[in-house]
């Protein structure tokens, strides 16, 4: 009897624990399927923007009343505001600017869903791209800025070509044209610096294209020098050199256009094989020293402003860390790539629209674009702005050069929210010969896909 | 859910053995010392936990109306390739993360109960701290070893091993393991100190009689203390099982999953689709096999080193 008990219950508990468990799973499989969905109390759309005519005037802020203008930057913002928000508040005294400013890791975070929230700030940056810009065109909560490109004239003059990465189509899913909707008053632009000292050494001169840099390079390495200071543990710096020898070897506009994610485009072409392998050979060669992926591009940028390395592939923005010593900067002839810094937007539920455009128009202008140079910029607005050194003068000739040559194509990571990933990734791979240039690319190429053929 | 799923079994037990009459007799004020705490673990535990899992089957951009998905962001999970390989690197860690510290925090733990060290406390400080470290200046600083031009590899070449100098953390073949030693060097010293007190409650007497029987420090340790800290074996294995398969910060500030993709764990895929790629149907759904993953892991690994059954002697 007792053996019996004993071995019927644990079966029958096991029965009853499992119908437990089925039951169990189905009710929260029902409960989970019965829920509102996420997202399904929606956001609100904007509503349509009254479009202006004429340039803004004190008079019509004025008509607002006394205001407060929220507003949210990236924090390198700050030294630039300190003189651009009194100056604004100046002009238009009804208006009080009440600024926060987020790390750009924070900005790029938690932008969408303030700007989706039920009190958005009035003007905010935003990034150029699908994480960031896409997703705000997408769900219309920024307005469009094309009337008032017409009436300021941005989209004539040298800054005009800059605005392209911030213009969309009607369903934010491709960049480069469209309607206007951000407006960024500083440029980047990607180029070679160098320690002019150890050219002087070497003998050499600033390479102004790739053949000239190569046979520098040959010359630096043989010297005993590392030729090129890489950190790329980060994998973004890697393809910041890709990108400067690609431009050289396609069309630097179809670039762009694969970019903005044109259907149809490929990146699978001969010229980005070509850049790829390009890369190999240097690191082969020993052209980046060894052991680049486990140095961080901070820790890079570091040794090269003390004296390690003889050129550094990067952009303007590691200009502020080379002012100790006698660092030079070029972009390449055929145009160093460039691209626009972070845009910024008015939110489309702003009341205060008038305001926020009078604010983007000051930012618009040559006074600004000044100050962004002497704060260790580069303005979108280069007529009438001079450099205070040597380094600044030369970065700024470069910014010149790639809007001449129509090499501001942008950053790769632009096209796909997981491109800097997966192309950071890749490289690393083809640069250790772990893969071909064909695989490379093909891998590049099947991530723009799953972002701009699913949809 | 599965927790959802225990806590409904440890309430339902009893109630189901004397029905009704516990339910009247059950001291309900207990509930209301209870109740900050369960209102705290429902809204911050519970309830995210069932928003996952929610999302988990949608696809949506925390922006936009999610649309409807089912399972396929499941079925992506288990047939991506690049995912299958990150958890072949969070299993492949589990060895560096999980049993390694474990052996050492034995062995440091077995010395330092039977040889009288001067300074002891100082030691067994220092021992711990790397667990104090937040892991950002853990993974900065290891960066900073390992580098080509780091103390590591000036180590070697000095003792003559220059051969073996590489970029640690940036060489395909060796990145995975040296983080895998970052991690031992992060969690020895919790171990070491769980094993500590556990060795603290054990009868000394029990130590007495085996050196009259003749028992070495080799026997006594596998005789007495091994056996002994079986509580603070499980213990440390859930903690460090946990902090493997769960792994971020580490690697996010170390590798950032490469070089190519030779250091990809999960949680990297959790957050990138999260915050990055706004693909939080994806990222749920990742996180939400992941917690199971552990679970199911932790629980083979409980079941292994569970107290054995009492046997007729």
């Amino acid at each position: 009897m007792k053996t019996t008990r004993s071995a019927l219950r644990p079966t029958f508990r096991k029965s009853a624990k499992a119908a437990g468990v089925l039951a169990t799973a189905t009710i929260v499989g029902l409960a989970l399927a019965s829920c509102a969905a996420p997202g399904s109390g929606g956001t609100t759309a904007g509503t349509t923007a009254t479009a202006i005519t004429a340039e803004v005037t004190a008079a019509d802020v004025a008509k607002l009343g006394d205001i407060t203008l929220k507003m949210w930057a990236d924090q390198a913002e700050e030294p630039l505001m300190k003189s651009v928000i009194p100056a604004f508040e100046k002009e238009y005294p009804n208006v009080t600017i009440d600024m926060t400013y987020k790390s750009f890791d924070d900005l790029l975070a938690t932008t969408v869903n303030a700007a989706a929230s039920a009190s958005p700030p009035d003007v905010f940056q935003g990034n150029i791209g699908y994480a960031l810009d896409g997703a705000l065109v997408k769900a219309k909560l920024v307005r469009s800025l094309d009337d008032v490109a017409d009436v300021y004239g941005w989209n004539t003059g040298t800054g005009a070509s800059t605005l392209a990465p911030a213009m969309w189509d009607e369903t934010g899913t491709t960049f480069g044209a469209g309607t206007l909707y951000g407006m960024s008053p500083i440029s980047e632009v990607q180029g070679i610096y160098y320690n002019a000292d150890k050219l002087k050494e070497l003998g050499i001169t600033a390479p102004t294209t790739i053949a000239d840099l190569e046979k520098d390079l040959v010359i630096a390495k043989a010297a005993g020098e590392q030729p090129i200071m890489l950190g790329n543990s980060d994998q973004y710096a890697g393809t910041h050199i890709y990108s400067d020898i690609a431009a050289t070897t396609q069309d630097p506009k179809d670039i762009a256009t694969w970019i903005g994610g044109k259907a149809g485009s490929t990146f699978v072409t001969d010229g980005n094989k070509q850049a790829a392998d390009t890369m190999t050979a240097w690191a082969k060669a020993g052209y980046f020293g060894a052991g680049y992926d486990g140095l961080s591009n901070g820790d890079a940028i570091a040794k090269f402003a003390k004296g390690d390395g003889v050129f550094f592939v990067g952009g303007s923005w590691n200009g502020a860390s080379l002012t100790d010593g006698n660092f030079g900067f070029g972009s390449l002839a055929s145009g160093g790539v460039g691209a626009t810094a972070s845009p910024w937007h008015i939110s489309s539920k702003s009341k205060n629209a008038v305001a926020g455009i009078a604010f983007l128009a000051m930012l618009h202008t040559p006074e600004v674009g000044q100050e962004i140079l002497d704060g260790g910029r580069l303005p979108v607005i280069t007529d009438g702005v001079t450099g205070a050194s040597e380094l600044q003068t030369q970065t700024l000739d470069g910014l010149k050069a790639t809007i001449a040559a129509g090499t501001q194509v942008g950053y790769y990571d632009w096209t796909a929210t997981d491109m800097l990933t997966v192309m950071g990734g890749a490289l690393q791979e083809v640069m250790a010969g772990r893969i071909t240039s064909d695989e490379y690319t093909e891998k590049v190429q099947a991530a723009w896909a799953a972002t701009h053929e699913a949809k | 859910m599965t927790s959802l799923h225990r806590t409904a079994d440890v309430v339902v037990a009893p109630a189901g053995r004397r029905p009704r009459r516990a339910w009247s007799r059950y001291n309900w004020t207990s509930l209301i010392y209870l109740a900050p705490a369960l209102v705290f673990f429902v809204v911050f535990v519970l309830y995210p936990i069932w928003v996952s899992a929610q999302t988990s089957l949608y696809v949506y951009d925390g922006l936009t109306p999610s649309v409807w998905a089912g399972l396929d962001n499941y079925v992506t999970v288990f047939t991506d390739p690049t995912l299958r390989d990150a958890l072949l690197h969070s299993l492949f860690l589990l060895i560096f993360y999980a049993f390694l510290p474990v052996c050492i925090g034995l062995l440091l733990a077995g010395a330092m109960s039977r040889i009288r060290i001067y300074g002891l406390t100082l030691f067994r400080a220092l021992l711990f701290l790397p667990q104090i470290l937040s892991s950002v200046v853990v993974a900065v600083a290891w960066r900073g070893l390992l580098e080509i031009d780091g103390p590591v590899n000036a180590l070697l070449r000095f003792v003559g091993l220059g051969s073996f100098a590489t970029s640690w953390l940036g060489n395909f073949d060796t990145a995975l393991p040296s983080i895998g030693v970052v991690g031992t060097w992060v969690e020895y010293g919790l171990c070491m100190v769980l094993f500590l007190s556990g060795i603290a409650t054990i009868d000394r007497s029990l130590y007495e009689a085996a050196r009259l029987d003749g028992a070495g420090p080799v026997r006594e340790f596998f005789a007495i203390t091994l056996p002994a800290l079986r509580p603070q074996i499980s213990i440390a294995l859930i903690l460090t099982i946990t902090f493997a398969l769960r792994n971020f910060d580490l690697i996010w500030n170390t590798t950032r999953g490469g070089p190519g993709t030779s250091t990809t764990v999960p949680s990297l895929f959790v957050y990138q689709d999260a915050f990055q790629n706004r693909e939080l149907g994806l990222a749920s759904a990742l996180a939400i096999v992941l917690t199971l993953v552990i679970l199911v892991v932790v629980g083979i690994v409980q079941w292994l080193v569970r107290e054995p059954k009492e046997v007729n002697r």
